[in-house]
């Protein structure tokens, strides 16, 4: 009798433990009931979730940074209508149940305006799951991940998509092959999961016929595996060879491929084509050398545009002896488009006006990217196109013919087009009005 | 040691449900999703203490049986369109089966290398849904049990749904729980974990008893991969890590493996300790690298701090002391 | 036959690291009777201080050298302050059989929190001291490189100095008797407790070559989270079982065919099935010879 009353009693006490812990935690509301949760007098709060440390953060880990840069540097310009906009960095190790977390105590602990630029394909969905942003109203911009289900307003109505999908990419990397090598015995190596999957159905869509396709495992790949690859691709006799994968994965496999003597034309997908990540991983940048490349940004060591050579010395000032590299780039630019949307939002934005400035003014906000924003009340893709180049011999990406040739096309069927869009020019100083 | 009537007990699992009932009309959001935290921890904990206090036998991989039980759960509701009931109790059949084969190769393993060996699996298992597209690759599936009921009222918010759940399937696992511990099979684990020689000698069947901790242990496993489901939306390898398999045995061992009664302590320090540290790294104005990876190290020294010197968890030292003092409640 | 001969090359390679891995984890065994599961940590830890070394000097065997004195001193250290004094404090209770086991892991989170505050979570770089471009038989180039034949050559190195001191001194002996009888030896003049010191020390520095190893066997890059290193972890326990946790060389041998084995899986089955087959392995050996390949019968229930 004893014991047990006693066992109980200890849980009792620690449920009320519990609860009055918790009901004493619970923070006043900071803002006025007028103004909207994350936006005070003096602060709009962002937050961001993505994987600060563990096996997937090598180069995102650089994002955050580069983002509070920019916001810093409009700040000490006089801020958003006066207010500071300031970035809430939440580590989820790239796991979904810690995405959930953290998000979590994002909009409902720190009582953030709105996500800005979450990683992983992964992680979003768990998010739109169990937080379910698009019922509560919080924006979710600009997701860091290329998958093309994000853009489906039914299913993510609060979510901006601003990569190029893993469909459109695919696409617009068949039409280059078409273009520039016709004839070759083509390999593929790619992510086995629905990364992979969309730029499978985009190289399907267009008609890419492989003569080898390797897909590995999330999470399976080091320089053993990549053994396995290469050889797959050299019985295969591929001349050309596609490296659809994360930058750890590109990294093994042009790493073995070197050891083994196998140099075919490698293409590069976008995700894992950073050359500062890849060379990080242990592989010399000859091995990168004459690699085909694809991205939306300007080169990186385009010093000659506007963007570039400003967002490099407010990255260099913010943090010093950190190479500018396209993860920071990105980064960088996100936050650019967000204090846009922040401004078209009106004089006190609120979730609801935030959403309908990106709807309404998103396709005319400026940007780095060599193509415009598609946003509209019916289309939340961000950016729908890709330039390519070839690795210079110390690894920089750098476009073909020295000037960049932008492709174009959408997730589905629609056919690969040369662009024309021309970029306006930055507004002055890089602070957009 | 006298026990309390079945109706006494039912009163009192009534009462914590009433008092959990209040709890969730009283706090904000975050926390009722945090107390969905706690339930889906109490209850893969005391699978855990079922397993480990109760029979001796050691599991690293009890991450893995939660998985078994997730996707069991998000398969049958993708495919059959079960209700959810339904599909929390093919979560637990599924995890049951599982570990009632895991139970068989454990039988013939003690120490270290059941340890190893459920070690493995926690690895292991988990990237098996990359080999079948049906299990959803690495993005995984969803997993929705719905809005609350519109009875509930229109501010009743989702989270508070899940807390209600998960807690409702708590309260019946751990009475169900306290149960078979005070069963005939209670008793023979008791004498097994005492000494299996014993135990043999006493005519128990050794080899078939602890298959049986392991089926059981494994379908309230399961059930704790369903509701770990049900608060995140989805399943997916990456969701159960080698580290929540680490964060359970942990949360045991902290709790007590001997006893059910701590098993609230662990589970709440689990999701405590993140936000506590969280929170003073950045008073104290550190990065975020700090804020994430101190957590692992307290966590960590605590889990070595107790099995030293409380090594029976607190619940238990306590009683012991006081049974030393020879005070009474 | 060409991709066989690669693969097998690979397994082998694989092979003589996880074999590494599991020597580390018998010694453990040998002197104090304990799994020690921190011993990932351990070996990343140390690679870590190799790593931290190559930025004062630039010799990667320099580098070596020192993180297997650091592997030595921290594995020392454990012994001292933790396993001694769990050991005695938990002889009796409800978890005392598994409790060592529990602690590892503890200290296994906090080994791995603390290097990842100090070196943080990125990608880092032990450049491979040897090329690891492969050797070419007429216009074919095998995986077999001048780093993975000096990788083979330092396990095989390494395996003949313990054999060396556990066959030429007393330390072996000293060490089973330790292990198994502590009171005994002690009255038999064994100085028990610096024998276990040793045993571990020798874990430690044996785990430091496994890691530092393991990183050259790549492109050289790893970060606090290395996936392969908890892989390094189970393959070496998985190892150490087949080989009947007791003996060196049954440890090579383990380590050897689970190389060999998880090499063909992944080359000619699935690359997801990668994770899986050691267990699937483990549990065979388990089922099939649960004394391992060179143990003795009764040796499973510790």
């Amino acid at each position: 009798m004893k014991s047990f009353n006693r066992r109980k009693l200890i849980s009792a006490s620690a449920i009320l433990a519990v609860t009055a812990l918790t009901a004493t935690a619970v923070p006043a509301n900071a803002f006025s009931p007028k103004s909207e949760v994350g936006v005070s007098q003096t602060e709009i709060k962002l937050g961001i979730t993505l994987p600060m440390t563990g096996a997937a953060s090598p180069g995102y880990n650089k994002v955050p940074a580069a983002m509070k840069a920019y916001f810093d540097y409009v700040n000490a310009n006089g801020g958003v209508n006066g207010r500071k906009v300031t970035l809430v960095v939440k580590d989820d190790q790239y796991v979904p149940t810690q995405a959930v977390a953290k998000t979590n105590e994002l909009i409902l602990k720190d009582r953030v305006l709105a996500l800005v630029a979450p990683l992983g394909t992964a992680n979003n969905k768990a998010v739109a799951a169990s937080v379910n942003p698009g019922k509560r109203g919080v924006p979710v911009l600009f997701v860091n991940t290329g998958f093309s289900g994000f853009a489906d307003q039914k299913k993510f109505p609060t979510t901006y998509a601003i990569l190029p999908s893993y469909v459109m990419e695919a696409k617009i990397m068949a039409e280059y092959i078409k273009d520039n090598f016709a004839g070759k015995t083509i390999g593929l190596v790619y992510q086995d999961d629905d990364f992979g999957t969309d730029a499978l159905s985009g190289f399907k869509s267009a008609g890419v016929k492989f003569a080898a396709t390797v897909g590995y495992a999330s999470g399976s790949q080091s320089a053993t595996t990549a053994a396995g690859w290469v050889t797959k691709l050299k019985a295969a006799n591929c001349d050309v060879v596609i490296l659809f994968g994360v930058s750890s994965a590109t990294a093994a496999g042009l790493g073995t491929a070197a050891a083994l003597k196998y140099a075919p034309q490698w293409i590069l997908g976008s995700v894992g084509g950073d050359a500062t990540t890849i060379k990080a991983s242990g592989v010399p940048a000859g091995v990168l050398y004459n690699a085909v490349g694809a991205s939306f940004l300007p080169a990186t060591t385009d010093t000659s545009d506007e963007y570039v050579s400003l967002f490099q010395s407010i990255y260099s000032k913010a943090v010093p002896g950190s190479a500018f590299d396209n993860n920071v780039l990105v980064g960088m630019n996100s936050a650019f488009v967000t204090v846009q949307a922040l401004k078209a939002a009106g004089a006190n934005p609120t979730r609801a006006s935030l959403l309908a400035a990106i709807d309404s003014k998103g396709s005319t906000f400026a940007s780095a990217a060599l193509l415009p924003l598609n946003y509209s009340k019916t289309s939340h893709v961000g950016y729908n196109g890709y330039w390519f180049g070839k690795y210079s011999p110390t690894g920089d990406l750098k476009p073909d013919g020295g000037k960049y040739t932008l492709y174009t096309t959408d997730s589905g069927s629609g056919a690969v087009v040369k662009s024309t869009w021309k970029r306006p020019a930055m507004p002055a100083k890089g602070l957009p009005n | 040691m006298h026990k309390l009537s079945n109706k006494v007990r039912i009163l009192i699992f009534i009462v914590i449900g009433f008092a959990i009932y209040l709890l969730s009309n009283n706090v904000d959001e975050l926390r009722v999703y945090q107390g969905a935290q706690v339930a889906v921890y109490v209850v893969g904990i005391a699978s855990i203490i079922l397993l480990t206090g109760y029979s001796g036998q050691v599991s690293l991989g009890q991450g893995a049986l939660l998985g078994v039980g997730g996707y069991a759960a998000a398969l049958s509701q993708l495919k059959w369109h079960l209700p959810i009931p339904a599909t929390f109790a093919i979560a637990i059949l599924a995890a049951a089966g599982a570990g009632a084969l895991l139970g068989i190769a454990a039988a013939r393993l003690s120490g270290p290398y059941l340890a190893g060996a459920t070690l493995a699996l926690a690895v292991g298992l988990p990237s098996i849904a990359n080999q079948f597209t049906v299990l959803g690759g690495e993005q995984g599936l969803f997993f929705d049990v719905g809005f609350p009921p519109s009875s509930l009222g229109a501010d009743f918010t989702q989270y508070k749904w899940f807390f209600w759940i998960a807690s409702l399937a708590t309260l019946l696992a751990i009475f169900w729980l306290q149960n078979v511990m005070r069963s005939r099979y209670g008793r023979t684990w008791k004498a097994i974990r005492g000494s299996e020689v014993a135990a043999e000698l006493a005519g128990v069947n050794v080899a078939r008893a602890k298959i049986l901790a392991f089926t059981l242990s494994a379908g309230v496993a399961g059930l704790a991969g369903a509701l770990l489901a049900m608060t995140i939306g989805t399943v997916s390898p990456s969701a159960f890590p080698l580290a929540l398999s680490f964060s359970l045995l942990t949360g045991a061992v902290l709790a007590g493996v001997t006893t059910l009664g701590g098993v609230i302590i662990g589970a709440v320090t689990l999701v405590a300790i993140p936000e506590i540290v969280g929170s003073i790294v950045n008073r104290a104005g550190a990065s975020e690298a700090i804020a994430s990876n101190l957590p692992h190290i307290v966590v960590g020294a605590l889990l070595i701090l107790t099995v030293v010197f409380v090594p029976n968890g607190p619940v238990e030292q306590m009683r012991s002391r006081r049974l030393k003092n020879g005070t009474s409640l | 036959m060409f991709q066989f001969i690669n693969t097998l090359l690979i397994g082998i390679t694989s092979g003589a690291i996880y074999a590494l891995m599991a020597l580390s984890i018998v010694l453990v065994w040998r002197s104090t009777r304990v799994i020690n599961f921190a011993q990932a940590g351990q070996a990343l830890t140390s690679t870590f201080i190799g790593f931290q070394t190559l930025h004062y000097i630039n010799s990667f065997w320099v580098a070596l050298l020192v993180a297997m004195i650091g592997g030595a001193l921290i594995s020392a250290l454990i012994e001292v302050t933790l396993m001694r004094v769990l050991l005695k404090h938990s002889s009796s209770g409800a978890i005392a059989g598994v409790a060592p086991i529990i602690a590892t892991l503890g200290l296994l989170e906090v080994l791995q929190g603390t290097i990842t505050l100090i070196w943080g979570g990125a990608d880092v770089l032990i450049a491979p001291p040897l090329s690891n471009v492969g050797f070419t038989i007429g216009t074919n180039t095998l995986v077999f490189s001048p780093m993975k034949l000096a990788i083979i050559i330092i396990v095989l190195a390494l395996l003949a100095l313990l054999s060396l001191i556990f066959q030429k001194t007393s330390i072996g002996l000293s060490l089973r008797a330790a292990a198994y009888s502590p009171e005994l030896a002690r009255l038999a003049g064994v100085r028990v407790d610096a024998v276990r010191t040793l045993g571990w020390a020798l874990s430690g520095a044996t785990g430091a070559v496994a890691g530092l190893l393991l990183v050259s066997n790549g492109n050289g890059s790893f970060s606090t989270a290395s996936m392969e290193f908890s892989l390094l972890l189970i393959s070496g326990f998985i190892a150490a079982v087949i080989g009947g946790l007791e003996s060196v060389l049954g440890a090579v041998l383990g380590g050897l065919a689970l190389g060999i084995i998880t090499s063909f899986v992944l080359m000619y089955v699935s690359d997801s099935l990668f994770f899986i087959a050691p267990f699937v392995i483990l549990l065979l050996v388990l089922f099939i010879r649960p004394q391992g390949i060179l143990g003795k019968k009764g040796g499973r229930r510790a």
